[in-house]
This record gives structure tokens, sequence and C-alpha cells, in this order.
């Protein structure tokens, strides 16, 4: 496979070209899955090795096009749960449609702009308001990252999340202002005290009355800004254009974007960044080209970006339940989910979630055994609607080591050390109290260090 | 617990350790220098700090108050606190009427308030001014370490390191960037009750699990590498920690807050005699935007409360000798209030030390109201040098690593 040594940046932005030595085969798939989703069954990873790559991630890039019954249940769905006011049951619907969805690639790139429009339902404690945020970055996560900005400035739950449901003409709301540049667009570092506050009087009379966006034109300073250089009489929507003009923009988005996709530590260098900041700004700012260059290029398929990401909590639990068609307590998810420290629609801050190495510390670590450990013994019935010896026998995996070889290229990016596959091998082999048995060596293989990685 | 156990806790809570059979990296530090000085250190009974830190932006003003200042009751129209429910530490300064475990701990000379605490060029990014606070460096470039981490480096690069794991971090929150050390990993745990591995029922299922958890690898990635060195850590902790916090009991009636759990479980491994030096626990809530009065009470109520509570069961443990307990938060808040009835991220805020060594007081007068930084507090004291003095006077620890360059001295301890 490709070494981290031949990787150039010209070279490594490149269509992924499957050749011999690196084929799209199942363990390809379930690499792609990982990122552009949350890991797949056995059948969905054939699937795609028969379309080939280009192929099968034009299909993930689609979205929800092909899947309108889904999502209108799922609309229905979240109807019926609004009418508890609880934003606990909107986590576990949102849970709900990660597990379920045929678009997985809609559904994690939306958890990436969560993070990245970070909102809690904690603050918010609106149900309502916190479907309504997420429906809005459904329409456009893979769609126009301006628009994106423009419908958050106007969405009741950032608003309100971020103290700025008011925002008068005397006393601009600089909050709002400085999160546009430091967390959505710019990032630290690249703006001016005096560009928050010239861009704090863009936004005034932007308010939140009754819980709904409500322009005040009384409050809106009409005067002249200037931001970044340029004067004019702006508001929130003409500022916008200016920030995204700034090289900055296109270079924070991207860079956030490789880390969430690719790597969480490699190919963030400037060299790295430029093309695709410069395919952003080409592309006004349109989601889909750069993330289907990422997705498809060759770096993304080589042996540097494999296990290169630290799973998140979401990605272990969804992805584990993906993969074996498994079902799960949607309610205790939510529990071990918070206890991980990602609950979806509950960041810890304005900054989401910053992910890597942040996921790993000795608490997580014992929680993360606890819960597959949970999830195991949970699902038991429940592996694709079988116990777990059935599913690997339907899956065609007999010996133990049949049994390692086919779980390791379904759930690990990198081959555990040999003394490892043996002791599983040993345990999958048991002939007493098999599903005991294999379930306790399904655990084993789920604390592995190499299943924390994707 | 005998001290073999403690002994054989220190060397493995660190990941950098050579123990027989597991992980082994380039730069650890000889297993027999850190069991003998690790031996050293609990015989000896050595200084412990605990950090707590209040996360948002603590408003100072209405925390520690001018309270007969005309100028604090025409700035904070809905917010000023009343003269009548004020804690009073002088005749023209006083607590927040919520801070009644401060109260409590300053009539029993317990409580010291260092007023005016900043650094120059206030920063009023959140993460920016936190993460100063954190790496006590003022350039940006210069963000990776924290000033604790730091000092654990040139502990363990000089030899003479008395612990291989100094620190813990209570709390599921992302583990404090003051601790981010480049060899010396600090464990993070958010609670001892759940902190236990599940390993079955069978000692072969214990084993096999704890295998595939632990087992080194020959070639891995950085980030595989990561990945297994936390992972073997945690196996230790949590067996250790089972092990260490078996007999414990305290009469101390903690009140039902997360702060207060944290605290409690920190005086419960302080008694434990671990020989851990820092402990680091914090407190998020305080930015407070908008309808600040209510939420700032509860908080600070809870942060009262929790730490009296910490310290009275210091006292009946016999351990209130040697722990000292810092508060602080990152920036404070603007003086005047906004449209929202609340307060906007400032600068200067007052730093409080706690404990029965320290010198109980007032350091530093209150910043002026009327000669502001572009409606700011000025600050007079660097906090700088409130880490200094507790990493040499307290911790007897090295300053170099810290900071790089001079600081003016405080005095924090009675000479």
């Amino acid at each position: 496979m490709t070494r981290l040594a031949d990787l150039s940046p010209r070279a490594g932005w490149l269509p992924f070209e499957p050749t011999a030595t690196q084929p799209f085969d199942r363990r390809a798939a379930a690499h792609l899955f990982r990122r552009a989703g949350f890991a797949a069954t056995f059948s969905e990873l054939d699937q795609a090795v028969a379309r080939g790559p280009q192929a099968t991630i034009q299909k993930l890039l689609a979205g929800e096009a092909e899947h309108a019954a889904f999502a209108a249940g799922m609309q229905q769905f979240a109807t019926s749960v609004l009418g508890r006011n609880d934003t606990a049951a909107i986590a576990s619907w949102w849970l709900y449609r990660m597990r379920h969805t045929p678009a997985p690639l809609l559904e994690k790139t939306m958890l990436f702009w969560h993070g990245h429009f970070a909102t809690s339902a904690a603050k918010v404690n609106d149900a309502r308001l916190m479907l309504q945020q997420n429906s809005l970055l459904r329409q456009q996560a893979l769609g126009d990252f301006a628009a994106l900005v423009k419908g958050i400035g106007r969405d009741p739950a950032m608003l309100l999340y971020l103290d700025s449901a008011t925002n008068r003409k005397t006393r601009p709301n600089e909050n709002f202002a400085r999160e546009v540049l430091e967390l959505f667009c710019l990032g630290p570092g690249n703006y001016t005290e005096r560009d928050i506050q010239q861009l704090a009087r863009c936004y005034t009379g932007w308010e939140i009355q009754n819980n709904a966006f409500k322009f005040s034109s009384y409050q809106h300073d009409t005067g002249s800004k200037e931001i970044f250089g340029r004067s004019g009489n702006f508001d929130g929507d003409s500022a916008l254009p200016i920030i995204l003009a700034q090289p900055a923009a296109a270079r924070f988005l991207c860079t956030k974007l490789v880390r969430f996709f690719v790597a969480d530590e490699q190919f963030v260098t400037a060299d790295w960044i430029e093309p695709l900041a410069r395919q952003l700004q080409e592309s006004q700012f349109q989601i889909q080209p750069v993330l289907s260059t990422i997705l498809s290029s060759s770096v993304f398929f080589s042996s540097a970006a494999r296990g290169a990401k630290v799973r998140s909590p979401v990605e272990l639990t969804i992805g584990f339940l993906r993969a074996f068609d498994a079902g799960a307590n949607l309610q205790s998810l939510v529990e071990s989910l918070r206890g991980l420290g990602q609950l979806p629609l509950f960041p810890p801050n304005v900054k989401g979630w910053n992910g890597g190495r942040e996921w790993i510390n000795a608490s997580t670590i014992v929680a993360r055994a606890n819960l597959m450990r949970q999830l195991i013994e949970g699902a038991a019935g429940r592996f694709g609607g079988t116990s777990l010896v059935d599913w690997l026998e339907h899956h065609d995996l007999k010996t133990g080591n049949e049994i390692v070889a086919g779980l390791s290229d379904l759930l690990l990016p990198v081959e555990p050390p040999a003394p490892m596959r043996e002791q599983l091998a040993a345990g999958f082999a048991a002939t007493k109290d098999r599903e005991a048995a294999a379930q306790r060596a399904l655990h084993q293989l789920c604390t592995l260090p190499e299943f924390q990685l994707a | 617990m005998n001290s073999l156990t403690r002994r054989q806790f220190l060397a493995d809570v660190s990941a950098a350790s050579t123990t027989a059979g597991l992980v082994s990296l380039a730069s650890s530090t000889p297993l027999f220098l850190m069991q003998s000085a690790a031996l050293g250190a609990e015989q000896r009974g050595e200084n412990i700090l605990v950090v707590v830190q209040l996360t948002g932006g603590n408003d100072g003003l209405n925390t520690v108050i001018p309270y007969k200042d005309e100028r604090y009751r025409r700035s904070r129209p809905s917010l000023a606190q009343d003269s009548s429910s004020i804690i009073k530490l002088k005749d023209d300064l006083g607590l927040h009427a919520s801070l009644r475990g401060f109260g409590k701990l300053w009539e029993a000379g317990q409580l010291a308030v260092v007023q005016g605490v900043g650094y120059p060029n206030p920063n009023r990014s959140h993460f920016e001014s936190m993460d100063i606070w954190h790496t006590a460096s003022l350039k940006q470039t210069d963000r990776t370490s924290g000033w604790l981490g730091r000092t654990f480096d040139q502990l363990r690069a000089a030899g003479t390191v008395e612990l291989s794991s100094p620190a813990m971090h209570l709390g599921g929150d992302v583990q404090p960037l003051a601790l981010a050390s480049r060899d010396v990993p600090t464990p993070s745990i958010s609670s001892l009750s759940q902190f236990k591995l599940q390993t079955g029922k069978s000692e072969a299922e214990r084993k096999a699990l704890e295998a595939a958890m632990t087992t080194p690898r020959s070639n891995p990635s950085d980030l595989l590498n990561f990945v297994t060195t936390r992972s073997t850590a945690a196996v230790k902790l949590s067996n250790r920690l089972q092990e260490a916090t078996k007999d414990y009991s305290t009469s101390v009636q903690y009140p039902a807050s997360p702060l207060a759990e944290k605290l409690k479980q920190v005086a419960q491994l302080i008694d434990a005699g671990l020989g851990t030096r820092v402990y680091y626990v914090t407190l998020d809530g305080f930015d407070t935007h908008s309808d600040q009065a209510a939420a700032h009470a509860n908080l600070l109520q809870q942060l009262g409360e929790a730490l009296s509570a910490f310290q009275e069961d210091l006292k009946l443990h016999g351990q209130d000798g040697r722990v000292v307990s810092l508060v602080f938060s990152e920036f404070g808040r603007r003086v005047q209030e906004n449209s929202s009835r609340g307060t906007d991220h400032g600068a200067a805020a007052p730093v409080f030390l706690l404990g029965a060594k320290i010198k109980a007081g007032l350091i530093g007068r209150h910043p002026e109201l009327d000669d502001l930084d572009d409606g700011d507090l000025k600050f007079h004291t660097d906090f700088r040098s409130i880490y200094s003095s507790l990493l040499a006077n307290w911790l007897h620890w090295p300053v170099k690593a810290a900071f790089g360059e001079q600081l003016p001295g405080i005095e924090l301890f009675p000479a």
C-alpha cells in the first residue's frame, strides 16, 4: 500500500485507483464506511466492492435523494416524539436515524456540522427548536456552507444558546459576532477585536421573539461598517461573502474536514490544505465537491490514513450496531453516550467536540470496555435477529481463524498482533457454551486498542 | 493499604513506566528510582495541591465585592448585591452572600483572597484566555503543554522524579491543558465508583480481557501506541483504585452537588496515601452573559459548600496540614452589566487559596473601579506569580520549566 513517504499533496488528492497491491477490497470498503458513515455490514461491504470506490462514494454523496420514504418516516417519528418536549428523546431519535439511515454520509456529515455549529439542548431546553436546527443542518449538510451560516444566524436554538436572542443597535451583541468569526468561519487569531465589533453591528436587529426569528428594523444599525478593509452598510448576510473571501475561511473549513474524515493529526499542513481550500473557494463554498475530492482520494485510502483516527463514542456504538445489524436499547445508549462525553445535541461547549486523542483517557477506556460488553450481551438474540453463533455461521465464518480474520476485516482498521489473533481464535473455537464463549471473544476484540481506531 | 501495593500503583499508573512484560518506551525512568522515591514521598507526607477551576469566567466583582463603592452600584443596576446580605471580610469588602462556605473558612483563618489577578494584554476569547492560564504562556505559539505538565517533564528529565504520575484529573470533561505534558500522562477519571472494569465471572476471563487491552504492539503507529499505553494504564488504575478505596469512610455530610462529589473522592484518594501531588477538578457554568443573578448565586453556593465540606473532611482525617486548594477562573467579567442582566468577558479577578497552612487574609488591593482598561478591571498581580509560589514554596518543585521569565514574588505562606 502507499507508504507515507510516497504521498505528496499533488498525488494525494487525486482519485484512488485500486491496484493488486492496493485493492478496493472488504477492508478498504470497511474503512470508507467507517469514515463516511458509521461502519457497515458484510453485505454492504460486498456490494461496495462490486460497485467500486468511486461509484460507492457518489452514492453516499447523493444523501437521501433516493430515500424519500425513509426521510418522510423519520419526520413523522420526530413529530410524535416532540409531543413530550423531551430533548433527550430528540437525541435518541437522531441516534435511531444514524442507526437506520440508508444515507450514512449525510448523517455523519451532520454530526460534523452539529459539532461545528455547536448548540446544546442542555441550555436551549426546547425539543422543537433543537429539531428545527437539526433539520436546517440536514438540508445543507452536503450543500452550501454560506446558506448554513445564514440559516444558523437566524436559528432560534443557536441564538438562544449564544445568549444572542437580542441584539440592539445601542448595545451590539459581540458574543455572536465573535463566534461567527472564531468558531464558524475563520478560526481563532484571524480577525481583530474591531472586526468583531463591526460585525456585531451587522447583526443588530436579528432577534428571537416567541421562539422565532424576527428582524427588528428599528434595532438594526444601518450605518457604515468596516470589515476586513471593506466599508458599507452591511448586515449579517452581506457581511458573509467578505468573511468567506478571507483566505483563512476556506483553509479553516478544509482543515476541519480533513481532521474529521481523513486523519486526526496528519495532512493538515498548508501544502495539503491549499488545494482543497482553492477548490472550496472556487465552488463558492459548496461542500460536495471538496468532500468528494477528500473521500475519493489516494491519501484517504492510503495505509497512512487507516487507523489514523480515534473513533468517537457515537462511531463506536452506532458502528457496532450497524456492522452486526444489531438492536439496542436506545434509552440506555443515550445514557452511555452521555457518560462517554458525546451525547448528540448535548455538546460540552461552543467548540463542540475536539475529538482525536481527547476521546481516550483512563475513564473512557474503562467506560468503552464496559459499554461494549453491554451492547454485546444486550444484543443477544438480535445479531441480525439471531444469536452471535448463528450470525457467524450465516456469514460463512466457521473456524476460529476464519472468524477472527472476517471480524478483523469488518471491524478493525489494522490487524491485531498474532498472540491476540490466537487468543481470540481459541475463544471463538470453543465447543462448550458456544454462544457465551463467542460473546466473550467478541468483547475482547472490541476492547483491543485497534478497535478504538477508525 | 500495604506499601507494596502503593509502590506498584505509582509505578503502574504511569504509562511510561517499564514493568515486566508490558509497555516499554525509550525515555522511561528506571523503575527502582521511582519505587524508592515514591516510597519516600508518602512517608514524608508530601504536600498536595488541589486545583479548582471555575470554567467560563467567574464574575469576580460580584464574588469579592467593594460593597460601599458607589461606582459598583451604578455599574450593576440589577446585579449589585445588597450590602446587608454580604459576608464582610473587612469594612468595605465582602463576599457574595451565597459564598457562606468561604465565609466559614475566612473565620477559621483558612482563606486567602488574592485580588486583581490577571496578566498583561487581557484576551477575551474564552479558549485563548483559558489556554493562557493553563500554559502560563502569553505567546500564542507556545501553548501545547501546561504549567504543571512542563514541571512533570522537568522532574522526569532530572531523574529526581518523586512520582511517576504526580497528578490526577477528576471529572468527565476533557483533561485540562494545565496537565498536558510530553512524557508524563495524567490519568483522568470521571468517578471512582464507575471506574471499575467489568471483567466477568472468572479469573481466566479477566486475564483474557486484560490481555486484549494491554498487550504491547511491536510496531504501532503513533496513535495506536497512544491508545495502547492509555489502555494499559487504565487497566492498572482500575485495579489499584478498587484496592485503595475499599476501606474508606467519612462522617462529613457533603452537599449533593457535582463539585462536592468530586472533592469527596479527592479526599478519599488523599487519605488512601497514593502519593498523588496534584488533583484537578473543574466547576463549569460561570459564563453568565444573561440573567446572571440566580445562576451565579447557585454556583457560588455550590463552590463554598463543597470546599467547606472538603476542608472539614481533610481535617477529620488528619490531612489538612498538607493540602492547599487553589480556586481560579480564566478571566473576570466587565464592570458594567449588559442589557440582558448579565455580564460579558472581562479581565482581572480574584483568586482564592484555601488550607490550614496558607497565609490567610487579603493579598493586594481591590482594583480601582474608576481606573478601568476599556471597561475592565486592571490587574496588579500576575497569575504566574501565584503558580510560581505554589510550585516553589508548597510543592517544592522546580519553577524554571513552567515559566520562561522571572516573575515578581508573592507571599502565599507565612515566612
